[in-house]
């Protein structure tokens, strides 16, 4: 004879309970369906945080950009400053996938004072679908005092420069001349948008 | 997408350039992992002049730039319906139905018990073709048919395709690419041009109405074995396909496999999945020790 497991009911408290299930599998289903409830963004984030199984960890990311909103975004914004690679990663999947609502959070964490936030959000633009990309971009190339951050920069640019990017692109070259990688990737983008 | 001037008027939109070819590829490979090299310039050359002009742009840039930073991926969404092919016919990719019963199958079997049941799943259905292929394999083609029962389940969105499948009438395009054997035991004629296959095959493979989205529609499947979902998440957008991905490794058995189209990746839906390389096709499979 088996032992009869829990049955949950699959409204939100009972989704909310099967998150903290010692079955992967149930983590995993209860983390699919609460895509289906606004309320439980919270709750889904805040998981992301114990979660040790990459497979739920998936499926968390996954629901937490289906639902979106503020408090998700907030969240994401939170884990770009974790230690674990697959937290800051999985965030910054989110994010991409949520291009209004992280627009406006982006000239802020482009101001952070830990530039290793700042180069994780270079990278989040470089998947970012939208408009200001360049502009935002073009900000870091012109400003940011981190080589590291206008490198990465540069590579995102070197995808998707425009014409617009190119006096930001020639004003990187200037401020780190001694520099000759940011010569070489700056070289690279410039010649990838050709002339206009 | 809104740029340049109005859609409608049609100006000669200058040529597409080698770098612009270079460009587009690369982002659009990115994007959905279909692959494009000069020997297919003709085709996406065509399609690019086709879609510049549609939207109204001045040309190839100002067209690659509106693209790029779209942030509700309407036009990137039409790129991939007319950058990709849609038809079905039996035996289509046959490479990974002969990875199904020279490989896959029997390391299925191993770890089953004689008599036991293998399940299959084929969606979408379409109109028949793809699980009816399989049934055919099956029954030609794996020498242990008799040892296991197989049961073979086929989902589609579209009702009415689904109704075609269990009609089973099919145009001589369609099946072309059997061997003559096999049509002359599986088919019938049916009028002058077409084929009804048999009543056995119909009564062999389970339809139903899935949406690959729907996490409830999904939770039905359990316990599958092989999964055939292809030609279908290219047309779906990045979270959709990682969801519908995520979704279909809780359908698969641990240790059960995922067979996708030739240009669909799954290492760009999802990180679940481990890459099986077999003599006939490139598969994906559900780690055995992942969380059950």
């Amino acid at each position: 004879m088996a032992l009869k497991k829990v049955e949950y009911p699959r409204d939100l408290p009972g989704l909310l309970a099967q998150l903290a299930d010692a079955d992967a599998g149930v983590r995993r289903w209860a983390a699919r369906d609460l895509a289906q409830h606004p309320k439980a963004a919270t709750a889904l984030c805040a998981r992301l945080g114990v979660e040790s199984d990459a497979s739920v960890r998936a499926v968390l990311f996954s629901s937490a950009t289906q639902l979106g909103g503020a408090s998700v975004v907030n969240a994401m914004v939170q884990l770009l400053r974790s230690e674990d690679p697959g937290l800051r990663n999985g965030a910054i999947e989110v994010l991409a996938g949520l291009p209004d609502a992280v627009a406006p959070h982006i000239e802020r964490l482009l101001h952070d004072a830990d530039s290793d936030v700042r180069i994780f959000t270079v990278n989040l633009l470089g998947d970012l679908q939208h408009p200001n990309v360049p502009r935002w971009l073009a900000h870091v190339l012109m400003h940011d005092p981190v080589v590291n951050v206008v490198g990465a920069a540069l590579e995102v640019l070197a995808e998707v420069g425009v014409a617009e990017s190119l006096p930001a692109l020639h004003a990187a070259k200037a401020r780190f001349a001694d520099d000759g990688y940011i010569g070489f990737s700056a070289d690279l983008a410039i010649a990838r948008i050709g002339s206009p | 997408m809104t740029v340049g001037t109005k859609p409608g008027i049609q100006a000669a939109v200058p040529p597409i350039s080698d770098a612009d070819f270079q460009k587009f590829a690369e982002f659009f490979y990115r994007k959905t992992g279909i692959h494009f090299d000069d020997g297919k310039r003709y085709f996406v050359d065509k399609r690019l002049v086709e879609r510049i002009q549609a939207t109204g742009a001045e040309n190839f840039r100002a067209w690659f730039v509106a693209l790029r930073f779209e942030t509700d991926g309407a036009e990137l969404q039409h790129l991939v319906n007319v950058m990709t092919v849609n038809e079905t016919y039996f035996f289509r990719e046959a490479y990974q139905f002969d990875c199904m019963v020279n490989n896959l199958l029997a390391e299925v079997v191993a770890r089953k018990q004689p008599g036991s049941r293998v399940r299959i799943w084929s969606i979408p259905s379409s109109t028949g073709e793809e699980p009816y292929s399989i049934a055919i394999y099956l029954l030609e083609r794996w020498p242990d048919i008799d040892r296991y029962d197989v049961e073979i389940l086929s989902s589609d969105i579209d009702t009415a395709v689904l109704q075609s499948a269990q009609r089973g009438i099919y145009s001589k395009r369609s099946v072309a690419q059997l061997p003559h054997a096999y049509l002359k035991k599986y088919f019938t004629p049916h009028g002058a041009d077409e084929f009804r296959i048999s009543r056995d095959l119909v009564s062999a493979v389970e339809f139903s109405r899935v949406n690959l989205s729907d996490p409830a529609d999904m939770r039905r499947f359990r316990d599958v074995d092989i999964i055939f979902c292809r030609n279908l998440l290219i047309y779906f957008d990045d979270l959709s396909r990682r969801v519908a991905a995520e979704a279909m490794y809780d359908t698969l058995a641990p240790g059960g496999f995922i067979c996708l189209g030739h240009s669909e990746s799954m290492s760009r839906m999802s990180s679940l999945y481990t890459v099986r390389r077999f003599p006939d096709a490139m598969v994906y499979q559900r780690p055995l020790e992942a969380g059950a």
